[in-house]
């Protein structure tokens, strides 16, 4: 496995960073303007905002998969061009191939890097076992619950050893239960490797649960961080019991505050 | 679908089938020995059965057969190969297929058979002009199945296995090659089939052998028991041709879910 990089180096830096879309009418909507945040290395910082702000937008401008209009992203203090090759990203979409096996989905990431096969499958299989799917290797995505599924992605993306990791409500699709297994199962996993993390999530008690660092962004357009606020709870967490703590009772009322405004004002200007 | 019960199902379903056929079989045979059927223009099945089993017997039907299957095969594969090509380019070019986009829709529009003359024309009565028929019936459907099948290929699907790190020749062979095969694959029973019909047209047409040619010699000679017996011959042989299909469809897709109807019934 890599060395981490040293903690304290910043993993992520955008700077004055601007990003706008055509619309159908002719117009040009400016999804996120001046947006400025960094992420250090090993951080996890959890992203909350209103539907529709720009949360997905963001982690694409970080991932390399669209460029900024104006500003800079930078990883690892050089700036992006094209995709990130040291980030991996968690859709919030499915997109495991329907016509690979659990396994052969898994192992894609080491394909691509030219790895002999029989060592892919390997590593491949042992990944599984790590998020709980021993035994499902043959499987193909249609006969896996949506959490297996979403595990199987966690694995597809764990697997290449990833300096950063993006995440896009990754969870969002699940029931409770389902849920906080694979976000304490996903606090494990970190806790080990130490990867940073960018999360995001329109959940505000997972957001404080997981993360190291909450950033609030507001209601669209020209959506920006609005607030930031550390999360000094105490690790290895549990997300059920980490909830009952009176410090997570008050940091959500402080960070609600603001973002139901956003909220708010999201739903009051329509998408 | 309630297990347990499928197995009677099928097999009642298959005594039905049996049935239908030995039913009507036998009317015909009655009516033609009544001579409520004139023999001259509709034989009878013994008769016929009695022209299949002895082009059988003297291996007269075997190049026949083989000649067709020849064509059928050969129709297939290189109009699936260009269907493939063509329509990965038009896919992947958005220039080039809005250039051609009138020519391809005439192209299609166009009813194949008149061709088949010109065919015979520049290729002669052996097996070239057949396949070039069936290539021509055969590349649209691909052609129009792979456009479909790649441009459907979910963003977010390329997206992810771009971030795992594929190459674009990746991408080709992990997504959109397999997406396309999908959209291939469930027209695979049509395509085979034209491929069929090219050939047997195009003998029928005009040639010295093939399934075709068989039919239409004997047709000539107003020989119906000939014509029946033709018939049968090209049954069975579709026949096989489609359980074969199915059996290569089968194991292709056998990632595949089971469609919501069958599930539902
Ligand atoms: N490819 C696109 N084309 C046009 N508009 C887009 C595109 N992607 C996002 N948008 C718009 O940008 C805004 C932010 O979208 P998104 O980042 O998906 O929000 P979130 O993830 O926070 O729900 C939305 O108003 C959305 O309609
Ligand atoms: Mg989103």
């Amino acid at each position: 496995m890599k060395l981490a990089s040293p903690p304290g180096t910043c993993a992520v830096r955008l700077q004055g960073c601007r990003r706008s879309f055509r619309t159908p009418d002719g117009g040009v909507y400016v999804a996120l303007d001046r947006v400025d945040l960094e992420v250090r290395a090993g951080e996890f910082v959890a992203l909350v905002g209103p539907t529709g702000c720009g949360k997905s937008t963001l982690l694409n401008l970080v991932a390399g998969l669209l460029p900024p209009d104006a500003g800079r992203v930078e990883v690892f203090g050089s700036p992006l061009e094209g995709i990130n090759r040291r980030a991996s990203y968690l859709f919030q979409q499915d997109v495991l191939l329907p016509w690979k096996t659990a396994e052969e989905n898994v192992m894609l990431g080491l394909v691509f890097r030219r790895v002999p096969r029989e060592e892919a499958r390997r590593q491949a299989r042992a990944w599984l076992e790590r998020v709980g799917l021993r035994g499902f290797e043959n499987r193909y995505p249609h006969q896996l619950s949506g959490g297996m599924r979403k595990r199987v992605a966690l694995a597809q993306n764990l697997i290449v050893d990833p300096e950063i990791l993006l995440m896009d409500e990754p969870f969002a699709a699940l029931d409770v239960q389902t849920r906080q297994l694979m976000e304490n199962d996903l606090l494990r996993i970190w806790q080990e490797e130490r990867k940073t993390v960018l999360f995001v999530t329109h959940d505000l008690e997972e957001a404080i649960a997981l993360s190291d660092r909450v950033v609030v962004l507001s209601a669209g357009p020209a959506a920006r961080p609005v607030g930031e606020f550390p999360v000094d709870l105490p690790r290895p967490r549990d997300v059920t019991e980490v909830r009952l703590d009176p410090a997570f009772g008050e940091l959500f009322r402080r960070i609600w505050d603001l973002l139901r405004g956003e909220v708010l004002r999201a739903f009051r200007l329509g998408p | 679908m309630r297990s347990g019960s499928v197995p009677e199902a099928r097999w009642g379903l298959r005594a039905t089938q049996a049935a239908v056929f030995v039913l009507l079989v036998a009317a015909w045979e009655v009516a033609s020995r009544l001579r409520w059927l004139d023999p001259f223009f509709f034989s009878r099945p013994s008769s016929v059965a009695e022209r299949v089993a002895r082009w059988f017997a003297s291996g007269e039907v075997y190049v026949h057969i083989y000649v067709t299957s020849l064509e059928t095969l050969l129709a297939f594969l290189v109009g699936s190969l260009l269907g493939v090509g063509v329509g990965f380019a038009f896919a992947l070019s958005p220039a080039l297929s809005r250039v051609f986009d009138p020519y391809v829709k005439v192209a299609n529009a166009m009813p194949r058979i008149v061709l088949a003359p010109i065919f015979t024309l520049w290729f002669g009565l052996g097996i070239l002009s057949k396949v070039a028929f069936g290539v021509t019936l055969v590349f649209f459907v691909v052609f129009f199945n792979t456009y479909q099948g790649v441009r459907e290929v979910d963003r977010n699907v390329l997206n992810n296995a771009r971030m795992l790190g594929a190459t674009d020749r990746d991408l080709l062979r992990h997504v959109l090659l397999p997406s396309a095969l999908v959209w291939i694959l469930s027209s695979l029973h049509t395509s085979v089939g034209l491929a069929l019909v090219g050939a047997v047209v195009g003998e029928y047409l005009g040639s010295a052998r093939g399934l075709g040619y068989l039919i239409h010699q004997a047709e000539a000679l107003f020989d119906t028991t000939g014509v029946f017996a033709g018939l049968v011959v090209l049954a069975g042989f579709v026949l096989v041709v489609d359980l074969l299909v199915s059996s290569v469809e089968r194991h292709l897709l056998r990632w595949k879910p089971p469609s919501h109807v069958e599930e539902a019934l």
